[in-house]
């Protein structure tokens, strides 16, 4: 035929192995810095602590799934960290301690019915009325917040116990939701790098006009992008309620915590990149700094310093294939310039 | 009017009373078009005369203000490009519909609907089969970013005849194709029509078309001029009719005492990705035109010669070598680049109109590092006054200009640099009303005049006919043709593009060798 093929079939299949970098990195991180921990301080490999660990990942972990929605899709949702604030008050109402289990169902049931609301307003934001992710989630993290303050302006409200017991239930040191979250992450992944669906999403996120010209509906996947996203985070605000067992106004950093594991999990801000299980992995690595410094008599002020400086080594060694492909295409400007330059004036 | 009736195959695309507007322009207005089976129905006209809207709409991406679109009989009844793919559209986009960081596979499985695609984990082999059906030896796990324009254009057209569509829309197929590659691409369709595929084609190389098409539906200014028989039609009659738009435009006077003058900027052997190698000469005090179907590497080539674009080769201005490796390498040398995209790359569209003029120069208006703004709007208020700009004050920020007023604001730079050599202007006048183009017009003649080398590229012949003293078509990112100022006129630019000379220059040139 008449097209040879230009390039070296070695430039041309495509670095397989960059998406699995995060991950490799990430499980290295967790193996290390737990080996690490457990060498030095018994007091880590207890049943105990294992158990605390992976119960407190949980809220994070879920809440990064869900992000690595949107990054996907290439937005952000900033709402998480107020939905799950808003879950948790909610909660305090609707599921108070010594409901019977169908009022413990139907508070559950309230608490998705926010969720719902709050991804298909963010969606419609951003898809129909067509505001940049970033502002569109600000918005309803603002009215959250506020909605939650008004709720309870200062933690108050005990949880159903049995509810938060459900919930934490373990096997040994293992969670048992957390077994579910680990499988909930692979079957996730496996869709998205080996089906069409998956395919679809990827392909909108990474550009939006061919995949529609591809025949693929965008405006579909990013509107349940979204959703999913507030779903996720909603089944992270169950979480946070059998941790905390109070309806707390004020919770930490979600947003920002979120958005850095999915990205440190191998998501793109660009989109169009991303893992489920490269999330959950970076949500574990997270709460295990935070975790093992008390433990190492340092204190946690080190573990802000050192989750920012990992999350920019990460993002560097991430960049590694991209980085050295241009540095090759620079050296190979640089190159025929001079034979340019060689032929035209010699000497 | 002379649509003859044809062979009794039934219609398997129909557009009927179909128009589309985008903001001010309208782009397509009340078009009927129909595809029969087995036919190949040729869509021509020139730059921005509706083609590329009309096949949009045809296959499901663009949704039409008013009328319908049937396929095979049955109605599109929303716009979806996946609809559309199940009723039996198939489509090759002009700028190609392919996501670069997928693999060729991925790509090709994503176009294909359900039913006709294999389970996922058999994806690679799948797309290696259907690349070997289709003659196209590139291999299925490439990322599609890794090929070469010929070999994405011929992709495309394979994903568009993947689903076995009844209807196959080609949008200018053949622009990044050498002799062998139209050769194949040809073959593939007249198999397919055939086999009674209907084909809508749309090029403006009419002596491409008029080798393959059955009928030709011409278009412009989007309003359709009537389908004719291909057999009777000459590329003379097609252009009368391609062209032929009233003429309400006025230009600045020609200096005709110019005498001969100095080369100013000289181009030789450069190329890049799109285009190459051109040699080229530009006078001082000249407007050259440069003329050419969209999408042929004239847009590169001028970002080019100002560094914004990646280039090896060599440009000369007033003798002196010109950097090509960066903007600022330009700047320096007094080669200045009106870039087609002014909102994203020549204004800043919330700084007022003041910023915008001086943003350049405001050293000159500075002492010990603060402005003096009384000299500064003392200019800016000067060059309002002389490129007639209409703002209600200088600080009036940029974007609520109209589009003239903005074009004429981002002229205002080269009046305000001192040492301006060279001025590239990329479709100045695009998206203009009349009344601002004779002002943008008159200050390009007003710096040629001056002694700068202007150089024009436009899609509008007319434009360049009754601007320029010299034109030159570029195709396929070559220079094929030089018309000289006195045998400038819209017909002799359309009919350079799209004429048979060219085919003629480019069989004579060695078929452009492989960059190992």
């Amino acid at each position: 035929m008449t097209l040879e093929p230009k390039l070296s079939s070695l430039l041309r299949s495509p670095p397989k192995f960059r998406g699995w970098m995060p991950l490799a990195f990430m499980a290295l991180l967790v193996f290390g810095l737990g080996a690490y921990a457990a060498v030095s301080k018994d007091a880590f490999l207890t049943q105990y602590n294992i158990n605390n660990l992976l119960l407190i990942t949980m809220p994070l972990a879920l809440a990064s799934i869900g992000q690595t929605n949107a990054l996907l899709v290439g937005g952000f949702d900033v709402s998480v960290a107020a939905l799950m604030t808003m879950c948790v008050v909610t909660a305090s109402f609707t599921m108070p301690v010594g409901s019977a289990w169908y009022v413990l169902v139907l508070g559950a049931l309230a608490l998705v019915g926010v969720g719902l609301a709050t991804g298909v307003l963010n969606a419609t934001l951003i898809r129909v009325i067509g505001l940049p992710s970033i502002i569109a989630t600000l918005g309803t993290l603002s009215i959250l917040q506020g909605v939650s303050l008004v709720l309870r302006d200062h933690p108050e409200g005990a949880i159903s116990s049995e509810f938060a017991n459900a919930m934490t239930k373990s096997v040994g040191f293992m969670p048992i939701a957390f077994i579910g979250v680990v499988v909930l992450a692979v079957v996730w992944d496996v869709w998205l790098y080996r089906s069409r669906g998956g395919l679809s999403m990827r392909a909108v996120g990474l550009d939006e006009t061919s995949a529609r010209r591809l025949g693929t509906n965008a405006g579909r996947v990013v509107f349940l992008a979204f959703v999913v996203c507030s779903l996720m985070a909603v089944v992270a605000g169950f979480f946070s309620a059998a941790l905390i067992q109070t309806g707390s106004p004020f919770m930490g950093g979600y947003a920002l915590q979120s958005i850095v594991a999915a990205v440190l999990g191998g998501a793109s801000l660009a989109g169009g990149r991303g893992s489920f299980v490269g999330a959950l992995l970076a949500a574990l690595f997270l709460s295990l700094i935070l975790n093992v410094l008390p433990l190492l008599r340092q204190p946690t002020e080190y573990g802000q310093i050192a989750i920012g400086a990992l999350t920019l080594l990460a993002l560097v060694v991430y960049q590694g294939p991209e980085l050295w492909a241009r540095l090759r295409a620079a050296w190979e400007t640089v190159r025929l310039s001079r034979s340019a330059a060689a032929r035209v004036s010699p000497g | 009017m002379s649509t003859t009736p044809g062979p009794a195959s039934p219609v398997v695309l129909s557009l009927r009373g179909v128009s589309k507007r985008f903001g001010a322009v309208q782009a397509v207005r009340e078009v009927s078009v129909d595809c029969r089976s087995g036919e190949i129905h040729a869509l021509v006209g020139e730059n921005g005369s509706g083609k590329s809207t009309l096949l949009g709409i045809a296959s499901g991406f663009l949704a039409p203000d008013e009328g319908s679109v049937e396929i095979g009989g049955r109605p599109l009844a929303t716009a979806s490009v996946a609809d559309a793919i199940r009723l039996g559209v198939g489509m090759a986009y002009q700028t190609y519909s392919q996501v670069l960081e997928m693999s060729v596979a991925e790509n090709l499985y994503l176009a294909t609907p359900p039913g006709g695609r294999p389970a996922y984990r058999d994806m690679e082999a799948w797309a290696a089969r259907k690349l070997e059906e289709f003659r196209l030896h590139i291999p299925a796990a490439a990322l599609a970013g890794s090929l070469s324009l010929a070999e994405r254009q011929l992709l495309e057209a394979v994903k568009a005849l993947l689903a076995e569509p009844r209807v196959l829309l080609l949008d200018e197929p053949t622009t990044a194709l050498g002799p062998e590659g139209i050769e194949q691409l040809h073959a593939l369709v007249f198999e397919r029509s055939r086999a009674g595929v209907g084909v809508m084609y749309v090029s403006h190389r009419l002596p491409e078309v008029l080798g393959i098409a059955d009928r030709i539906t011409v278009l412009r200014d989007g309003v359709s001029q009537g389908t004719f028989e291909a057999a009777g039609m000459s590329e003379d009659a097609l252009v009368t009719l391609m062209i032929g738009r009233p003429l309400q435009q006025a230009f600045p006077d020609r200096d005709s005492d110019r005498g001969p003058s100095e080369v100013l900027l000289e181009v030789s052997g450069l190329r890049g990705d799109r285009f190459g190698p051109i040699d080229l000469q530009v006078y001082k005090g000249e407007i050259l035109g440069i003329a050419g179907a969209e999408g042929n590497g004239q847009g590169q080539f001028l970002r080019a010669l100002t560094g914004a674009e990646h280039s090896t080769g060599t440009a000369r201005c007033n003798g002196e070598k010109l950097d090509v490796g960066s903007p600022l390498g330009a700047l320096r040398a007094g080669v200045v680049l009106l870039s087609g995209d002014r909102a994203r790359e020549s204004l800043f569209p919330v700084l007022s109109v003041r910023a915008n003029t001086t943003i350049q120069v405001l050293r000159r208006f500075g002492r010990i590092g603060l402005l003096n703004r009384g000299r500064e709007r003392a200019a800016v208020l000067d060059l309002v006054r002389r490129l007639k700009i209409r703002a209600a004050s200088i600080e009036q920020p940029v974007l609520s200009l109209s589009g003239g007023n903005q074009q004429k604001v981002s002229l205002t730079r080269p009046f305000l640099l001192g040492a301006v050599q060279a001025i590239l202007a990329d479709e100045p006048t695009q998206g203009i009303d009349v009344g601002s183009r004779f002002d943008i017009y008159d200050a390009l003649r007003a710096k040629a005049r001056d002694g700068v080398a202007v150089v024009v590229k436009s899609s509008d012949p007319l434009e360049l006919a009754g601007l320029c003293d010299r034109v030159v078509v570029i195709s396929r990112g070559r220079i094929v043709d030089e018309i000289p100022g006195a045998e400038l006129s819209e017909r002799r630019i359309t009919q350079a593009i799209v004429g048979s000379r060219q085919i003629r220059r480019a069989a004579a040139v060695p078929a452009p060798e492989r960059q190992a």
